[in-house]
């Protein structure tokens, strides 16, 4: 069986694509797996099975060995039923792959946003107005009532995040899964664990409509706390934020993706 | 290794497990506590009394630890606290639908049962080392169409349709409180998912014999004496009814964000022609408004479902949303129910007024400035009148102003049957005022975002529940191409290996 060497490359191919990249996706953000998309695959494949095939039949006799199977199927008087039943195959595969592009996808449109975009240089927050750069948590130097800020940022949280942010800081409270996109997750090291406060700050104080364009400020559901809150209140929520998760802030530039 | 040597790190490694089952079951008060200053007195309060500063933005309330009360338990009617395996049950698993979550995720096992430990010695309800023996279950009896019909029934004779409602969707008779005074409302049963005991057959058979105490609704054990109430056979045939009674069509499928409309000849004549029948549905969970000023923190309702129907010039929606009250203003049935000032009930569509070229859209909240949205709005209105329906336009919360209705040939009609509000609403696809309505088009994504009030609930104004935006799609027909180019694509791969099987034979000889 010559044949086996090309049907197994590909089916290698093939393997590695569907599980290989997601794995390696998965290894390096834990928690996800990022499966390589449909249309992607599909192009992948196709270069995949051509190339196998050329490289196999290059020689005269791997061109025998791949070829010639097929050949003497089609040709052979012998083997009437195996032909009918390949005809009968390859022609309805060609329909089923014609189907599936000429079906018409309800597939919602896509809608991309930046998660943590670049912030503005400075943030309007009812009368006064707050220089991002060097902007510093005054409460985060009294060290003798640390744990007297911590908690009452905790009663903040407790009567006004959690309701989305969650009594477990997972992006899970009682009316999570009625928003689109979800509540940040603070647990999770994708969120304030790489942020600074000063950029936490901005996003608490100007919630979604704050966001800039690309951030899709139209669809999240975050408040705008300056408006419910005082100053203090949202740098002591800051400080009762990073003590429940253990994170610490970020100290330089956050990152933007 | 031996077979003998086998058997007996067998031997050890089950012991090892029964001790660790053992201790976990003992649980350490002292170290539960701690556990408890860092993720619980948020709510159940700094000494277990409900009193932390949580527990005044949520109905239910959070359980006072001090009175050794609780709602889910499977120990009998002789025992007035619940077994050591019911709170750690509640804390690994949490509770659907109110601010209680689970926390398996967070915390170990040992770590739940520290807390069991912990809670228990807040009160003194509990007997030192003692756990009350579970109620008896008898032989689960299967669900069988007879069964149910038995359990429906019962269902009716044991007066669960007092306050469950005939259909069980909880539209209860009376006005019920929980022991503490907050208002609580009957369990809709079509949501199974929502129980807060859990879904299984046993909780549910736990749930009707003790009722949930610390609410109105009570136990229907049988006493000793098998006197009264529901024996343990007729106790199945309930539960067999109760889970009979789930609908899938009232639950959020993960990650569904569009509504299909359906194209059809002549759109349903009503909220309750069987035509609609034929549509598909699309459910989404509703949210209290907690975004804005006024907030509104305790809603009732917690989800809307909707199916859409066009022709070439119309178009119909119709919204299903589970109210446990007809909330007529001035009818004495809904005065007596409500728990405030009672308001009509209302719903609303909100579509943009121009649909965005871009993935740029108006803000979720009735949009902003340079992006109106459109409403269509019906409200239940007042006793002796009929009920309200507006088009509005909207750029911002509060700013509005009424659209022509007529122009826009947009009407809605609307009823209550058995728990449940069925609303119609009909518009033209395309309206005059184009800069200011929103343009329905076939075939194209349109943003869509709803909401409800709850008139009985003290809703009105801001104060409502609403969804984000999802998808509005009105699917045309279906072209015969779809059906044309596979078979062509058939033909030609058929008919080409035949052709060349038939010249390779020909050649071969
Ligand atoms: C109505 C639901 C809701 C409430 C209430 C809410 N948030 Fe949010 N929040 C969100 C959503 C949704 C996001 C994600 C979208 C975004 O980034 O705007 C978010 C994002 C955030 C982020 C950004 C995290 C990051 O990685 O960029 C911070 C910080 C935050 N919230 C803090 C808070 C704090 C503090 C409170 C309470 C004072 C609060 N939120 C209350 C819904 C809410
Ligand atoms: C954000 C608020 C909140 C937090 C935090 C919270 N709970 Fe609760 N808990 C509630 C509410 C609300 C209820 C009552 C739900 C009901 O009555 O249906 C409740 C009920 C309970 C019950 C009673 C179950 C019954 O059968 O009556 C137990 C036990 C409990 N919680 C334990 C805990 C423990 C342990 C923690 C910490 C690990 C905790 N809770 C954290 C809100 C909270
Ligand atoms: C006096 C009113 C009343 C009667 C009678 C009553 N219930 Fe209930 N029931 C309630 C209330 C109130 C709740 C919700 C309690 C809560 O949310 O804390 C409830 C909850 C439930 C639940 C949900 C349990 C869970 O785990 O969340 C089920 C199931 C149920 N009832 C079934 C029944 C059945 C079956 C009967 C008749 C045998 C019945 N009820 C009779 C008032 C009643």
């Amino acid at each position: 069986m010559k044949m086996l060497k090309p049907v197994l490359v590909v089916l290698t191919g093939y393997l590695l694509l569907k599980f290989g990249i997601p794995f390696i996706g998965s290894q390096l953000h834990p928690g996800t797996w990022p499966v390589v998309p449909t249309s992607v695959m599909k192009m992948y494949m196709f270069f995949l099975i051509v190339g196998t095939l050329m490289i196999y039949s290059f020689s005269e006799e791997g061109y025998a060995a791949v070829i010639q199977p097929a050949v003497n199927l089609y040709v052979d008087p012998a083997r009437g039923t195996a032909r009918m039943a390949v005809i009968l195959a390859v022609g309805a595969l060609g329909a089923y792959v014609t189907y599936q592009y000429v079906k018409p996808t309800f597939d919602a449109p896509v809608e991309l946003r930046s998660i943590h975009p670049a912030p503005p240089s400075s943030v309007k927050a009812c009368v006064k107005t707050y220089q991002l750069q060097g902007l510093k948590n005054p409460f985060r130097e009294d060290k003798a009532s640390f744990a007297k800020h911590v908690e009452e940022g905790g009663v903040v949280y407790f009567q006004n995040c959690y309701f989305c942010h969650g009594d477990r800081m997972l992006g899970k409270g009682p009316y999570y899964d009625g928003f689109n996109p979800l509540p940040a997750n603070f647990v999770d090291v994708g969120t304030i664990a790489q942020l600074t406060e000063s950029f936490v700050f901005w996003r608490i104080a100007t919630g979604g409509p704050g966001l800039p364009s690309e951030g899709t400020p139209w669809v999240s559901a975050m408040p705008v706390w300056h408006e419910l809150l005082t100053e203090e209140q949202v740098w002591k929520v800051i400080m009762f934020l990073y003590d429940y998760t253990g994170h610490s802030p970020r100290v330089t530039a956050p990152v933007h993706h | 290794m031996t077979r003998a040597a086998g058997r007996a790190l067998a031997a050890a490694l089950i012991v090892a497990l029964a001790a660790g089952q053992a201790m976990a079951a003992q649980g350490n008060a002292q170290n539960g506590k701690k556990v408890y200053e860092r993720k619980c007195w948020w709510c159940h309060g700094k000494s277990g009394e409900a009193d932390g500063p949580g527990a005044a933005f949520m109905i239910p309330p959070p359980r006072d630890f001090s009175l050794g009360v609780y709602k889910y338990k499977t120990s009998g009617a002789e025992s007035p606290v619940p077994r050591d395996e019911d709170l750690f049950s509640i804390i690994t698993n949490g509770m659907p639908g109110t601010s209680m979550p689970s926390w398996k995720e967070v915390l170990n096992e040992q770590e739940r049962w520290d807390l069991v430990s912990y809670i228990k010695a807040l009160t003194d309800m509990f007997e030192e080392g003692k756990n009350p023996p579970a109620i008896a279950i008898g032989e689960r009896i299967s669900s069988s169409p007879e069964s149910i019909e038995k359990g429906k029934k019962l269902f009716v004779e044991a007066k669960c349709v007092e306050c469950h409602g005939q259909a069980g969707r909880g539209d209860t008779m009376k006005k019920l409180k929980e022991d503490g005074g907050a208002r609580v409302w009957p369990r809709n049963l079509w949501k199974p998912w929502t129980f807060r005991g859990g879904v299984e057959a046993e909780n549910i058979f736990a749930r009707i014999s003790n009722g949930i105490p610390n609410t109105p609704m009570p136990a229907h054990a049988a006493d000793k004496t098998g006197c009264g109430k529901l024996s343990v056979e007729d106790r199945w045939h309930v539960v067999n009814y109760v889970m009979s009674l789930a609908d899938p069509d009232r639950q959020v499928k993960e990650g569904a964000t569009v509504v299909p409309g359906a194209q059809v000849d002549a759109l349903p004549k009503d909220e309750n022609d069987p035509a609609w029948d034929e549509i598909p549905s699309a459910a989404f969970r509703l949210v209290p408004q907690i975004i804005q000023k006024e907030r509104f923190f305790i809603p009732a309702n917690d989800l809307i479902v909707v199916k859409v129907a066009f022709t070439a010039d119309k178009v119909a929606f119709l919204l299903l949303v589970d109210d446990r009250t007809k909330s007529i203003v001035g009818d004495s049935t809904a005065e007596g129910l409500a728990w405030d000032e009672l308001k009509p009930d209302a719903v609303a569509i909100q579509t943009p007024a121009t649909v965005p070229e871009s993935s740029e859209k108006p803000y979720f909240g009735h949009g902003d400035g340079s992006h109106p949205v459109t409403m269509m709005y019906w409200a239940s209105g007042a006793a002796g009148q009929p009920d309200t329906s507006k088009l509005l336009t909207a750029s911002g919360a509060g700013a509005r102003t009424e659209g022509d209705a007529g122009a826009a040939g947009f009407a809605s009609h609307a009823s209550y049957h058995e728990g449940t509000w069925k609303i119609m609403m009909t518009r033209k696809l395309t309206t005059p005022n184009k800069d200011k309505e929103t343009q329905f088009e076939i075939g194209r994504f349109i943003p869509i975002a709803f909401a409800n009030w709850d008139g009985s609930n003290g809703e009105g104004g801001s104060k409502h529940t609403m969804t984000t935006w999802y998808w509005l799609l009105l699917k045309p027909a279906t072209g015969s191409e779809v059906a044309l180019y596979p078979a062509l694509v058939f033909a030609l791969l058929v008919g080409g290996q035949f052709a060349f099987s038939i010249i390779g034979r020909r050649k071969k000889r």
